[in-house]
C-alpha cells in the first residue's frame, strides 16, 4: 500500500513526446483510471511507473521512494497486461507462483497464497491447466490472480478487459471494483473506454496527446469538464457541440445558433458577460435534451425546432439524431416520444446543465 | 401472392457442380501429394544407394554393370570396417568435438540472437550485417589465414591449435555461431515481449526473464539450430582433415586415400557412411518433440 507520485514526468521517443509533463499524486488505496484515446500516452505513463520504460525527465515516486532508477522487480508493483502475458509453458499454479518463487517465499506460504487467490477468483479448479486450455475470461482471472498473490504496494492494469466479450467485460468490471475494496490497495488502471473509467474509478485522469487534461472524480468530470476534449470524451453518446454566439436582449443573455436562440439561466450571466457578442461553443449532453411532452419538472427548458434524421429505440429511451439548421445533434428522449424519421420535432434543452467553451482556448467558461 | 404455375422443369440444383469442384480439388491435392513423394524419393536415392552398397562385395561395388541390388548380401563390411580403422575412438572424439561445438555455439547464438531481437543499441545494425557478411565468404578461403593464425597462437601463447580438438572446436564455433545468431534472432523476435516484461515486473532480472521464459519458449528454435550445427559439424571433413583432428569423416577418408591395406575400399566406406548417420538420426529423434509447433499458444490473446 502506497501513494504514487508523478512529478513533471516526461517521456520522449525521439521527437515524439509520449508523456508531457505529467504531474499527478495518486493517494494510497485510490483507484485511479488513466483514460484517453489510443496513442495518448496513458500506457506509456503506466509502463514508466512499472519501470519498463525509462523516463526522460521528472521524478516518479512510490510512497516516499524515488524509483526512477529502480529495476521493475524492485518496485513492488504488480501489473496485468492487456494480453495477460501468461507464461505458456507453465501451469496456472506455476504462473501464479512464479513471482513468489523468485522472491524465495517458503513453499507452504506460496501454496497458501496461490490457493487463496485462486479461490477468491473462482479458478481453484484450473490450477493444473496450461494457459492454452483456458478461455479468455479464465486467462484474465489468472493474470489478476498472479498479481494478487504478490501482495504488492500498487496494482497496475493495462486495458485488462479489452480482450473480453461485452457481457464478460461488464461482469469483470464489477469484480475488479470488488477486488479493490477487498484488497484496499492502490490501483492504477489504463483504459480507452470511458465507461470503465466512470464505473470503477475513485478519480479519473483524462489524457490527450501526452497531456493531462483533467483529473477529478467521475461525477465532477461529467458535470464540470474543464475543456472541449474532456467534455467530448466523457459521456456516451458524446456531448453535442454547437458553434454559436452569445447575444443580449431584454436584459437577458441568449446563445444564438442561427437556426435557434436559447436563453441562458440568469445565475450565469456574470460569468458569461465577458463573452458577449463573441463566438462561443455551446455544449449540451444528449440526456439534457428532452421531448417537451416528457420534460422532467423544474428544469430551465428552452425549446428549439428540428428535423429527425434517425431514431434508435433502445428500450429504456430513444436516441434521436436531429438536424436544426446547420447543426446536428443527438438527443436521448423518453421512450413514449412519438416521432418518426423525417418528421419535424420540437426538443427542449435543459439549459441548467449547459456548458460554454471558448472556441480559441477550448477551455470551459466558468 | 398468387401461386405461379410453371410448365418448365425445375432448374437442376447446383450441388453436382459443387461436388465436381470438390472432386477436382481432391484430385489436384492427391497429385501434389504424389509429386511430393517423387521428390522425396529422388532425394533419398543416394541414401538408398549407399545403404545397398554397404552390403556389396569389394569388386561388385566398382563394377558398373552390376545391379543396384546386391546379388549376394554381404554383411562382413560392417565388422570389417570397424576392425580396419579404429572407429570407436573416432566416434568418441567426434562426439566431444561436435557436442562441444553445438553447446557453445548454440549458447552464444542464443544470447546474441536475443540481444539483437530485443535491444536497440548503438551498432546493432552494423553488427547484424557483419554477422551476415561472414556467411558470404566461402569457408575454404579462410584456410591459409586461419592456419597461420593458429600457428601464431601456438607460438605466442603456447596453446596448441593445429591438430588439437580445442583448435577445431574454436573454429567450428566461429563458423556456426553467426548463422545460428540469425536463425535464433528470428525466433526471439517472434516471442511477445509482454512475457519478459511480465516476468520482470514479477521479480525477475532481464537475464532471469530470458533464461526462465524466453529460452524455454524458443525451444523449437534452439533445437533446430542445435541440430543444424551438430549435423554440419559432424559431417565436416575439409578443416578437420587439414587441421589433423581425428573425427569420423577424417577416418572414413582413409578407406579411399589411406595406407595400402585400407585404400580404395568403397564397400567399407559405404558401411562406415551408414554407421555415422546413426548419431544424427538419434539426435533428430531426441529433439523431435521440441519441434511441436504452437508452443506459445495461449500466452497472449
Amino acid at each position: 500500500m502506497a501513494s504514487v507520485t508523478f512529478e513533471h514526468v516526461f517521456k520522449r521517443f525521439g521527437d515524439v513526446i509520449a508523456v508531457n509533463d505529467l504531474d499527478i499524486k495518486i493517494e494510497d488505496k485510490e483507484f485511479l483510471v488513466l483514460v484517453g484515446p489510443s496513442g495518448c500516452g496513458k500506457t506509456t505513463a503506466l509502463r514508466c511507473l512499472a519501470g519498463l520504460e525509462e523516463i526522460s525527465d521528472g521524478k516518479i515516486m512510490i510512497g516516499d521512494r524515488v524509483v526512477n532508477d529502480v529495476a521493475p522487480k524492485d518496485r513492488d508493483i504488480a501489473m496485468v497486461f492487456q494480453s495477460y502475458a501468461l507464461y505458456p509453458h507453465m501451469s496456472v499454479y506455476d504462473n501464479m507462483a512464479f513471482g513468489l518463487k523468485l522472491r524465495k517465499v517458503p513453499k507452504d506460504e506460496i501454496k497458501r497464497r496461490v490457493t487463496q487467490a485462486a479461490d477468491m477468483l473462482g479458478i481453484g479448479h484450473l490450477l493444473d491447466r496450461k494457459p492454452r486450455q483456458l478461455s479468455g475470461g479464465q486467462r484474465q482471472r489468472v493474470a489478476v490472480g498472479r498479481a494478487i498473490v504478490r501482495e504488492p504496494k500498487v496494482f497496475l492494469f493495462d486495458e485488462p478487459l479489452s480482450n473480453l466479450d461485452a457481457k464478460l467485460r461488464v461482469e469483470t468490471r464489477a469484480n475488479i471494483s470488488k477486488l479493490h475494496l477487498q484488497l484496499a490497495t492502490t490501483f492504477i488502471y489504463v483504459t480507452h473506454d470511458q465507461v470503465e473509467a466512470m464505473t470503477m474509478a475513485t478519480r479519473i485522469a483524462v489524457i490527450n496527446k501526452g497531456l493531462l487534461q483533467q483529473i477529478d472524480t467521475p461525477q465532477t468530470l461529467y458535470d464540470k469538464p474543464n475543456n472541449l476534449f474532456v467534455a467530448g470524451f466523457i459521456g456516451s453518446p458524446a456531448m453535442n457541440f454547437f458553434k454559436t454566439k452569445l447575444v443580449k436582449g431584454d436584459g437577458k443573455l441568449f446563445v444564438d445558433g442561427g437556426s435557434f436562440k436559447v436563453e441562458v439561466p440568469t445565475d450565469r450571466n456574470n460569468v458569461y458577460m465577458p463573452y458577449l457578442d463573441k463566438p462561443v461553443i455551446l455544449g449540451v449532453r444528449p440526456e439534457n435534451i428532452h421531448d417537451p411532452n416528457f420534460c422532467p419538472p423544474g428544469i430551465f427548458a428552452q425549446n428549439i425546432d428540428g428535423k429527425v434524421d434517425v431514431t434508435e429505440l433502445m428500450g429504456n429511451e430513444i436516441q434521436l439524431y436531429v438536424t436544426a439548421g446547420e447543426h446536428s445533434f443527438v438527443a436521448r428522449v423518453d421512450p413514449r416520444t412519438k416521432v418518426r424519421m423525417g418528421e419535424s420535432i420540437q426538443v427542449a434543452f435543459n439549459m441548467g446543465n449547459m456548458h460554454l467553451f471558448d472556441p480559441e482556448t477550448e477551455q470551459a467558461i466558468r | 401472392m398468387a401461386t405461379v404455375q410453371t410448365s418448365m422443369p425445375l432448374k437442376p440444383t447446383r450441388y453436382p457442380s459443387i461436388r465436381a469442384a470438390k472432386i477436382r480439388s481432391v484430385i489436384v491435392n492427391r497429385l501434389l501429394d504424389l509429386l511430393l513423394w517423387v521428390i522425396v524419393f529422388i532425394i533419398l536415392i543416394p541414401i538408398f544407394y549407399i545403404i545397398l552398397a554397404s552390403f556389396k562385395g569389394r569388386g561388385e561395388i566398382t563394377n558398373p554393370t552390376a545391379p543396384v541390388i546386391p546379388e549376394v548380401w554381404n554383411f562382413k563390411n560392417y565388422p570389417e570396417m570397424w576392425r580396419q580403422i579404429k572407429f570407436g575412438p573416432l566416434f568418441v572424439n567426434s562426439i566431444i568435438v561436435v557436442g562441444s561445438t553445438t553447446l557453445v555455439a548454440t549458447f552464444f547464438a542464443a544470447l546474441a540472437g536475443y540481444a539483437l531481437a530485443r535491444f536497440r543499441f548503438p551498432g546493432a545494425d552494423a553488427y547484424s550485417l557483419a554477422v551476415l557478411g561472414t556467411q558470404i565468404i566461402p569457408g575454404s578461403l579462410f584456410f591459409i589465414p586461419l592456419y597461420l593464425t593458429f600457428l601464431w597462437i601456438k607460438n605466442t601463447f603456447g596453446i596448441p591449435m593445429v591438430g588439437s580438438n580445442f583448435g577445431v572446436i574454436c573454429l567450428y564455433v566461429g563458423f556456426f555461431t553467426p548463422i545460428s545468431i540469425w536463425i535464433l534472432r528470428g525466433f526471439f523476435a517472434n516471442l511477445p515481449p509482454d512475457l519478459e516484461e511480465q516476468a520482470m515486473v514479477d521479480g525477475a532480472t532481464r537475464f532471469t526473464a530470458f533464461w526462465r521464459i524466453s529460452l524455454p519458449l524458443a525451444g523449437p528454435g534452439i533445437a533446430s539450430t542445435a541440430i543444424y550445427i551438430f549435423m554440419t559439424a559432424w559431417n565436416e571433413l575439409f578443416f578437420g582433415y587439414t587441421l589433423g583432428v581425428k573425427t569420423v569423416p577424417v577416418g572414413i577418408r582413409q578407406f579411399v586415400f589411406g595406407a595400402s591395406g585400407t585404400q580404395l575400399r568403397y564397400d567399407l566406406m559405404a558401411a562406415a557412411s551408414v554407421v555415422i548417420t546413426i548419431p544424427i538420426a538419434v539426435m533428430f529423434l531426441l529433439l523431435q518433440k521440441q519441434f511441436i509447433s504452437g508452443l506459445t499458444a495461449g500466452a497472449v490473446k
